[in-house]
This record gives C-alpha cells, sequence and structure tokens, in this order.
C-alpha cells in the first residue's frame, strides 16, 4: 500500500536532481576554468528543469502539450534574449 | 466537446478545469520571463559592489545547500500529493501536501534568517547595485514562496471540507505547477547566483 505512494518515476526524479545538485555543487568543490564551471552549471540547471517540467508537472500528458512546449520555450527564448542580449551591449562591451 | 471525460484524471475532467491548467502555463512563461529581467539586472550589476561587499564576500554555502535540499525535497513532495490525489489517496495527498508546505515554511526560514545575517555584516539592499539586485531577486522569489504557502494553506482547507472532486483536483493540481515551477526558479538562484558568486 505504502509502494503504490512512490511512483518509480518520481523517485527517479527525486534522486536525479540530487545528484545534479551534487554535480553543479562540483564547481566550488574542484578547481577548474570559470568557462568550464559556467558549462558544468547550465547543463545541470537546465537538466534540473527538464526533470521538473517532465518528470513532476508532466507538461506532456494533455492533447494541448505542444502548445504547451510552444510557449515555454517561447518564454525561455525570450527570457535568454534578455538576460544575454544584456550581457552583450552592457557588460562584455561589443 | 463533453462535459465529462471520465478517462482523464480528475482535474482535467471539464473543458473549463482543462482550460485553467491551460492556461495558468501561460501564467508559468510571463513568471519565467519576469525572473529573466531579474536575473539580467543582477548578472549586469554584479560587480559594481561601491565600497560594499562582493558575493564571494557574503555567501555561505551551508544554509544556501539547506535552502536547495528543503525546496527541492518539498517538490518532491507534492510531486507524490499529486499522484496520491489521482489514485484517489485522499489522507496520504493532505499529508504530503502539509509536509510540502512545512519544508517550504523552513525554506523560507533560513532564507530570512540569511537576510538578517545580511544587514548585520552591514550588506542591505541599499549598499550597492550588487546588493539591490541581488536582494530584489532573491526577495521576488521569496515573496513567490511565501503567496504559495498562503495559498497551499487554502487548497488543504478545501480539500480536507469539500472532499476531492473536479474543482478542489483541478486547484490542487494548479498549485502543484506553481511550486515545482519555484523550485526551478530556485535551481538557477543556487546555480547562477550563490556557486557562481562563490567562484568570483
Amino acid at each position: 500500500m505504502m509502494k503504490e505512494l512512490f511512483p518509480k518515476e518520481h523517485v527517479v526524479g527525486f534522486v536525479g536532481s540530487l545528484i545534479l545538485t551534487l554535480a553543479a555543487l562540483s564547481v566550488i568543490t574542484f578547481d577548474m576554468s570559470k568557462g568550464i564551471a559556467m558549462t558544468i552549471l547550465s547543463v545541470t540547471a537546465l537538466a534540473q528543469a527538464v526533470v521538473q517540467l517532465v518528470l513532476f508537472m508532466h507538461i506532456g500528458e494533455t492533447e494541448d502539450k505542444k502548445t504547451l512546449y510552444t510557449s515555454v520555450i517561447y518564454a525561455v527564448v525570450v527570457g535568454l534574449v534578455t538576460v544575454f542580449g544584456s550581457l552583450l551591449t552592457m557588460i562584455w562591451g561589443y | 466537446m463533453s462535459k465529462e471525460n471520465t478517462s482523464l484524471p480528475l482535474e482535467y475532467r471539464t473543458e473549463e478545469n482543462r482550460l485553467k491548467v491551460f492556461g495558468f502555463w501561460i501564467f508559468l512563461g510571463a513568471e519565467i520571463m519576469l525572473f529573466a529581467t531579474l536575473f539580467t539586472v543582477y548578472f549586469v550589476l554584479t560587480d559594481r559592489t561601491g565600497s560594499g561587499p562582493a558575493g564571494i564576500d557574503i555567501f555561505e554555502m551551508p544554509p544556501v545547500l539547506l535552502e536547495t535540499f528543503l525546496l527541492l525535497t518539498s517538490s518532491f513532495l507534492i510531486g507524490l500529493g499529486v499522484h496520491a490525489m489521482r489514485i484517489g489517496r485522499v489522507k496520504a495527498m493532505i499529508v504530503f501536501y502539509i509536509l510540502t508546505l512545512l519544508l517550504g515554511a523552513g525554506f523560507l526560514a533560513v532564507e530570512i534568517m540569511e537576510f538578517v545575517t545580511y544587514v548585520n555584516e552591514g550588506a542591505t539592499i541599499t549598499t550597492s547595485a550588487f546588493l539591490s539586485s541581488l536582494m530584489t531577486l532573491l526577495g521576488t522569489h521569496g515573496a513567490h514562496v511565501t503567496f504559495g504557502l498562503l495559498w497551499g494553506i487554502a487548497i488543504i482547507v478545501q480539500v480536507v471540507k469539500r472532499g476531492l472532486n473536479a474543482q478542489t483536483a483541478n486547484k490542487a493540481f494548479i498549485f502543484s505547477l506553481y511550486w515545482h515551477f519555484l523550485d526551478v526558479v530556485w535551481i538557477f538562484i543556487f546555480s547562477f547566483v550563490y556557486l557562481k558568486g562563490v567562484l568570483g
């Protein structure tokens, strides 16, 4: 009876998110260049977001999933353009 | 479209409920952009520390790791709560939702102590552009968690009083989407504010 309360995909997602957190933590526990560190952080953060969206929020479970993917991807693209556009013009000096 | 589609989980059974879930995803899209602008301001101003401390001087990893663990676990628990709801285990669902909110409250307590520590160290919201943008970003996330606690309590009260039906299940599911989303935002704060900040 207890077992049915802990579905496999949720447990896998939780363990995965803990492992990804430890992987992200490696950037401050090991000596590495800033470029490698930022790459690791980007990959682990993106993977964490996918774990939440797919395994916990079940984004793909309804018929309108294509519209949901489009909406989320659109928001993420606008967000990335805002972040990197601002960094490009105001910090990196192009 | 038919009024009730019993092949779907309870929270999706009416057309209105399906549209509410859909609308909430659109709202989350707007929230993504809101936090993107706050991250933008933080990244642009992160080196403008004036005569105040930089991130590497004030960030302490143990409480931040505790906050991360609390929020990750609460996100897992509310996922289990939705699963329990879908298999009709109302009591288990309520227990998972209560545990979710308790961990959320724990997260908030640690974050408030962190803010108090910053202020005691002379790092206030008016000290530098870096700290203004940092506290606006963290504060907006913390305000979302605070609002989530109140919302979550209201959801639990409704499920206890009215039991599970198409309406309460729909509200409980939409709240779970909000709570998972706050965890996603925190992961980005953890990675690109704290870990990046400690890297210097």
